[in-house]
Formats: C-alpha cells, sequence, structure tokens
C-alpha cells in the first residue's frame, strides 16, 4: 500500500505545471476563450506534439508512453489549475476508451491518429442518435448536444444503439453527413458543439454484446476525468482567493485576519483535500481496481466538483465587488464549475447514480 | 501509487481475525458491541479484564519498539490490528488515553525510568489514565491551565482542579498538565506530570451529560501527591510535551474509527428500509450522502495516512466529527416520532437516542470545531493572524 506519487510521476507534474505557468498565462487563457472560440490552438499543438500529453497512457507499440491513467490524471489537474481551452478532457477520454477496444476493430488507428496529434471527442448519452448496420456498413443518425471541444476534434467516439444494441461507434467529424454547429457557451473556457448527424458512416468498436459495458466504462472513466479537471481548477482558485486575503486591507488590516474568513476558507480547504484524496484514489482504479471504478468514478466526480463549486462561489464573494467583473478571474471558476455539473447531470443525479451502485436505493 | 494490501498485511490481518475470534469467547461474548463513545459505563468491570487479555497477547502498543515491549508494528499493520477489531464488534478500549496518547508521550518525552515504570502496565492492560487537561477557566485556550504544583519534600503537591476529564471514575493514573512556576504565564511554566487517582488529595465528582450517562468528572486536587519522578520532559517544558501528546494522532484512529461508522451507518439504512422511511427522498439522499462522505473519508485517511503535515489532523478532525454529529440526526430522523419516547426509566436511550445526543461531543472535544478550523487557518492556509 502507497498512496503517494512516484518520482517519475511528480516530475512529470512539475513539467507540465513548468511549461503550463510559462505558456497558459491568463491572458493566454482569456484569449483563447474571448476570441478563440474556446480553442488555444498554437499552445494545444505543443502539448501533443512537444509534450506527448495526449499519448501519455496509450500503448508504446502504438507510439505512446505506455503509462496509467494517474499519469493522465496528473495532465488533467495540471490543465484544470489554468483553465485552458483544449481539448485534452475528451481526447484522453476517447483514448482510455479506444485502448480497451484496441484488439477490436478500427480502434488502432485512431489511437496512431491521438499518437500523432489529433483530437478527439467523446459523447456518451446514447439517447441523441442512432446506427443501423447494411451490408457491413454503418451509418448513425440523430442529433448529439453539447459535444465537448467537437469543433476542434477530429474524430468523435459516440455512445449509441448500433441496430438496437449499445455499442460505441467512432464517426469522422469532417466526414460526410456530420455537421458540427459551435455553441456560444457560459463557460467561454470550454467550447461545445452540436453535431447533427444524417446517415454517417461509422466504424463501431464494441463487440455486440460488451457495448453497454463499454460506453459505462467510458462514462466512469469521464468521471474520473473531469474529477482531476475540477480538483486543478479548485485548488488553483482557492490559491487565488488566499492571496488576496493577504494583499486586501479593510479597517486597517488584512481581511485575511478577520476569524469568519478564516474559518470559511478552512472549510474550503477541508473541502478540497478529501476531494483530491477521493480523486487521486479514483484515477487509481480506472487501471489498478477496475472494479471499483463503478462507485469511485462518480463519486470521485460528485465530491470534486461540490468542492470546485464551493472554493469558486466564496472566491467571488471574498473578492468583493472586484470579483463580480468580467475583467477578474474569479467568475472563470466559478463558470467552469457549473457547467461541469450541469454537463454530467447534475449532482442530483450522480448522487442517485452512487447510491444505486453502492446498492442503498 | 500502489493501494492494495501486500502479502504480508493479508498474512498480519488473518492473525488479528484468528485471535480476536479465539478469544471474544465465553464470558468475553458478551463484550461485543459495548463501551465506546457514550457508553463508556457498559461492562466496565468485564472489559478492563479484556484489556488485560489484549495486553498479556501483546496487542497492545504495537506500534511501539519492541524494547519497550511492542512489536514494532508498521502504520499499516496497527490499521490492520484496529481494522479487524472494529469489524469484529469488540469492545470499545478502556485504556485509549494510556495507549494512545501517554505511551507515545513516554516514549518521545520521557526519562527512561519513568518509561520502564509505566510502559508495563499501559501495555499490559493493568494500568488506566486519564487526560487531566481542561479546567474551568482552561477549555480551547489550554495556556490558561492554573492549577499548580510545587514540590515539597521530594515529591509534588497538586492544587487546583480539572474538569471533563474523562474515565477518571475508574482511572489508576491522570496525566495532569500543571503549572510549576508561580507567578508563570500562558505557556510558560507548565509542567506535565503522572498523578495516581486513588489518594486522599484528590476528589472525582461524576458529571451526568446529556445523554444521561456520565463518563467525564470534574476533579478536585486538595494537597495531592505524586513522586518527584513523575515529571515527563522537564519542569517549565509542559506545554511542549502537552502538544507532543495531541500531535500524536497520524490517522491509525481514525481510518479504525469509520468501520465502526460503516457499521452504524449501516444499521441506519437497515432501520430506513424496515420502517419505510428509505422512500422518503430526503432520507434516501441523505443516506447516500453519507455513504459517500464515508467513503471519501476512508480515501483521504489512507492519503494522509502517518502525515506529519500541521493541519492533516484537524481535517481529519472536522471531516469525523460533522460526519459523524449529521449521522446522529439522520438515525434519529429514521426513528420518526418513536424516537421521542425512552425504552426505559431513569433515561434509558437506545441505539439511535444515544448516538443523536452522544455525537454533539464530537465537534467539541479533543479541539472544537473552530479550534481546527484556526489551526488549517493559521498552519496550512497562512491566514495573517492581525
Ligand atoms: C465528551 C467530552 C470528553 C472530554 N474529555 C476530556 C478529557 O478526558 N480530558 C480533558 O482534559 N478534557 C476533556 N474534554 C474537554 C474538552 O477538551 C473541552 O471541552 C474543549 O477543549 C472545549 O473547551 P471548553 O469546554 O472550555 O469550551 P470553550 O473553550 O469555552 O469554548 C466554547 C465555544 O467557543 C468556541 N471558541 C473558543 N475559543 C475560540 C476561538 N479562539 N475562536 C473561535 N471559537 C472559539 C469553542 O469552539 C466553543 O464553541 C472533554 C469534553 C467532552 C465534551
Amino acid at each position: 500500500m502507497r498512496f503517494e506519487f512516484s518520482e517519475d510521476q511528480q516530475e512529470l507534474r512539475q513539467t507540465v505545471r513548468g511549461f503550463l505557468e510559462r505558456h497558459a498565462t491568463p491572458d493566454v487563457v482569456r484569449a483563447a476563450a474571448e476570441q478563440g472560440s474556446g480553442f488555444a490552438g498554437s499552445l494545444w499543438k505543443r502539448l501533443v506534439t512537444e509534450m506527448e500529453l495526449t499519448s501519455l497512457a496509450i500503448d508504446p507499440a502504438l507510439g505512446g508512453a505506455g503509462a496509467s491513467f494517474v499519469e493522465v490524471g496528473i495532465a488533467l489537474e495540471e490543465l484544470g489549475r489554468t483553465l485552458l481551452p483544449v481539448p485534452f478532457l475528451p481526447t484522453v477520454v476517447a483514448a482510455a476508451a479506444l485502448s480497451e477496444a484496441a484488439d477490436h476493430h478500427g480502434a488502432v488507428p485512431l489511437l496512431e491518429r491521438i499518437v500523432a496529434g489529433a483530437a478527439a471527442t467523446i459523447a456518451l448519452d446514447a439517447a441523441h442518435a442512432s446506427a443501423t448496420s447494411r451490408g457491413g456498413a454503418i451509418t448513425v443518425s440523430g442529433t448529439v448536444p453539447f459535444v465537448a471541444d467537437g469543433a476542434h476534434a477530429e474524430f468523435a467516439l459516440l455512445a449509441t444503439t448500433l441496430d438496437n444494441q449499445p455499442a460505441l461507434l467512432a464517426v469522422e467529424l469532417a466526414g460526410p453527413g456530420a455537421q458540427l454547429d459551435a455553441q456560444p457557451t457560459l463557460d467561454q473556457t470550454r467550447s461545445l458543439a452540436t453535431l447533427t448527424l444524417s446517415s454517417a458512416p461509422a466504424a463501431c468498436l464494441t463487440a455486440p454484446a460488451a457495448g453497454a459495458q463499454a460506453i459505462a466504462r467510458a462514462r466512469d472513466v469521464l468521471a474520473v476525468a473531469s474529477a482531476m479537471e475540477s480538483i486543478g481548477a479548485a485548488a488553483r482558485c482557492l490559491e487565488l482567493t488566499l492571496a488576496y486575503l493577504h494583499d486586501r486591507h479593510q479597517f486597517g488590516r488584512p481581511i485575511g485576519s478577520f476569524q469568519a474568513l478564516k474559518h470559511r476558507c478552512a472549510d474550503l480547504h477541508v473541502a478540497l483535500e478529501p476531494a483530491r484524496s477521493t480523486a487521486y484514489y479514483a484515477t487509481w482504479t480506472v487501471t489498478g481496481a477496475p472494479d471499483e471504478l463503478a462507485v469511485v468514478g462518480p463519486l470521485a466526480q460528485l465530491v470534486a466538483g461540490d468542492a470546485l463549486l464551493a472554493i469558486s462561489r466564496e472566491s467571488i464573494q471574498l473578492h468583493g465587488g472586484i470579483g463580480f467583473t468580467w475583467e477578474h478571474d474569479a467568475h472563470l471558476f466559478f463558470k467552469r464549475a457549473k457547467s461541469s455539473e450541469l454537463l454530467c447531470g447534475g449532482r442530483r443525479a450522480l448522487r442517485t447514480l452512487i447510491g444505486q451502485r453502492a446498492g442503498i436505493v | 501509487m500502489d493501494l492494495r494490501y501486500g502479502v504480508e498485511d493479508d498474512d498480519f490481518r488473518a492473525e488479528v481475525r484468528e485471535w480476536l475470534e479465539q478469544n471474544l469467547r465465553g464470558e468475553f461474548a458478551r463484550l461485543r458491541g459495548t463501551g465506546g463513545s457514550g457508553r463508556e459505563h457498559e461492562e466496565i468491570e468485564l472489559r478492563m479484564a479484556w484489556e488485560r487479555a489484549l495486553g498479556a497477547a501483546g496487542w497492545i502498543g504495537l506500534g511501539l519498539p519492541r524494547e519497550w515491549g511492542g512489536r514494532s508494528a508498521t502504520l499499516l499493520q496497527q490499521v490492520i490490528f484496529a481494522e479487524e477489531y472494529a469489524k469484529a464488534d469488540a469492545p470499545g478500549r478502556v485504556n485509549h488515553m494510556g495507549e494512545h496518547l501517554l505511551a507515545p508521550t513516554l516514549v518521545t518525552f520521557g526519562a527512561i525510568t519513568l518509561q520502564r515504570r509505566f510502559l508495563p502496565g499501559i501495555l499490559r492492560g493493568e494500568e488506566l489514565w486519564c487526560q487531566g487537561y481542561s479546567e474551568p477557566g482552561a477549555g480551547s485556550d489550554l495556556a490558561a491551565v492554573r492549577t499548580r504544583a510545587l514540590l515539597e519534600d521530594g515529591s509534588w503537591r497538586i492544587d487546583g482542579q480539572k474538569v471533563w476529564t474523562s474515565n477518571a471514575a475508574f482511572a489508576d493514573w491522570c496525566f495532569v498538565l500543571v503549572r510549576t512556576e508561580p507567578g508563570s504565564e500562558r505557556h510558560r511554566g507548565l509542567s506535565y506530570l503522572l498523578v495516581p487517582m486513588r489518594q486522599p488529595g484528590i476528589e472525582v465528582r461524576p458529571i451526568v451529560q446529556i445523554t444521561g450517562t456520565s463518563e467525564f468528572s470534574e476533579v478536585f486536587f486538595d494537597g495531592a501527591r505524586t513522586d518527584a519522578s513523575c515529571i515527563v520532559g522537564e519542569a517549565g517544558d509542559g506545554w511542549r510535551v502537552a502538544m507532543g501528546t495531541l500531535g500524536f494522532e497520524r490517522g491509525v484512529a481514525t481510518l479504525a474509527q469509520q468501520i465502526g461508522f460503516e457499521r452504524e451507518l449501516a444499521h441506519v439504512l437497515e432501520l430506513a428500509r424496515a420502517n419505510g422511511t428509505i422512500a422518503d427522498p430526503d432520507i434516501s439522499a441523505r443516506i447516500i450522502d453519507a455513504w459517500i462522505e464515508l467513503r471519501v473519508m476512508r480515501y483521504h485517511a489512507l492519503r494522509t495516512l502517518g502525515s506529519i503535515e500541521p493541519g492533516a489532523a484537524s481535517v481529519s478532525k472536522l471531516l469525523w466529527a460533522n460526519w459523524h454529529r449529521r449521522l446522529g440526526e439522520l438515525a434519529i430522523d429514521v426513528r420518526g416520532p418513536g424516537a421521542t419516547t425512552l425504552t426505559g426509566t431513569p433515561y434509558e436511550l437506545d441505539r439511535e437516542q444515544a448516538l443523536f445526543l452522544f455525537s454533539r461531543a464530537d465537534t467539541i472535544y479533543a479541539g472544537s470545531n473552530e479550534i481546527q478550523r484556526n489551526i488549517i487557518a493559521d498552519r496550512v492556509l497562512g491566514l495573517p493572524r492581525r
């Protein structure tokens, strides 16, 4: 039993953090969010080609680094700190799903494209599209809302039904029958698109009986990824808030010396650190204890999301008027928090899911 | 990162389990589920005998070095023992104060003669201890201690009063924080004395708690005596020693405690199913939340096991105390109106009633919620003091 990051993992964190501190500065994040339609394109290119972050957990035989999801989690957390708008999260979750399907069908070439720098997205609500196969050729139709970073991805993994059986499909986003409409977003650091599919050609990545399980597992991995991203954002937001409590003086003293505010910050710390432990634990279960993932994944997403929401809310309040301005970054964290929660179906649904999987209800 | 137990851990677990199974039998069988917070009065004589049985088998002070009669057990082994102990529903321990607070303090700060004199009694389960810190004027503000002691004819003479002293009614000894430099203030001039409880200069008056039971007492010192050698650390160094005592929690107790919490929550769930309240969306949401938070506490305890970072113990204390207090409220809400009447006189509480009432203490003792938040704000977050 060793619940700590290895030296290599700590080094990875330092490298990623150092790179992001130099390049993913608040100005860069702002510019990408406000003018770049939620895509820091040139920085993304460096993250995937120079830093090779999206291929961390891909099989070395396919050109990846062969690391575990713990390493991917570290990168997610570090990127979460910056709120940098890049399609990292959907790409690595897609890579994880593809890696598990790697002995099937068309997964390998898609993984190789990710290694070569392609972004991918993943849409796991099977209710929006359905597919049919005819003479070995699969086509898919439907309208899929809220596709994360769809506008910047080359292909999408799609949960749907194939001839009425749950299946995970791959669809080329620049291909025939696929149309993406980028949507203006409440959280501008996150790009969302509506994907309209009309008989778009698709490849099936799952065996007929294994589709439902592969989709469920991809969802749980997505939950873990989202938890790690939230932990990073929450930690950064709390740091910025604490720094302000030191700097800002009222009544002749730093506002951080008022016990009312100290206690609220202490509570935020108590929300964050256990959520962090849970998220780290969850990243380990992805490969270390797959049986636990179905409970721990959503659980990590729930508590990490709660921590980010609590911290980002308080951050605005504790900054006073400046925290309510467009210019200050406090709202970026707040909007990220809420959009993460809403996009996962809301915390009530998540809680019920955990209750069901834990055998309580 | 590898969060599995190793083979040697599994072996150790099997050994502990086997021993408990073999020994929680006969007379001891009825001890299952007795004692613990709020129920310290239960089966006290038999639990003392059980403590001696544990000691004879070498299960007390596992983490202490072998030369002191411990097993030099790793933190993880200590966790495993405590987990198996809790899983077996073995009785609440009567000498927590001796084993977990005083013993490590003696090892760290005590003179060799003191270690030789007192560790064996703790490890054999023969001498029971209580903690004499709080006073009427010194609670959260422990440095306001006024009980005083002076060296007279080769022994300390102690005068003053302690309060809220858990287990004082049956303890053999008390570790006491006293002022040994007349006129000194705050953290200076304090000393850490070991005082025998059964003597004419000490009077123990039990205090009845909101549960109607009594596990803490007022302790009056009126010319009480202890040998001059019964001082841990130097005279005047008592604050440092006392803070050391408070700082030995490394998460072992936390992880073990969670097994008991799991059982309590399972019981609440069972009750909610039996009486149909599980169909109430508010109740089921609170049960799921409690379950989630308990998992979170476990992951956090695993990550911080052995941590000596300032504030780690405070985070864990806030987490479990608030969780347990909420569980108390959940339990009584699940009981519903039936919880408003008692099972017997004078004030006989059932499980949910006792949990509901006793858990109000969790956020007060061992550093109140507010004090833990102060510690986190000052020492972890580094917020300015003024
Ligand atoms: C069941 C139980 C068992 C106990 N067992 C023992 C024992 O064995 N040995 C022992 O020595 N003591 C024991 N205690 C005493 C316990 O340690 C004290 O009750 C605790 O330290 C609080 O002190 P107090 O009761 O004087 O409250 P006070 O310190 O007077 O606190 C009253 C309120 O004010 C708040 N407060 C105080 N200072 C501050 C501050 N600076 N900032 C913000 N809020 C503040 C507190 O949090 C609390 O809410 C026990 C208590 C209980 C309830």
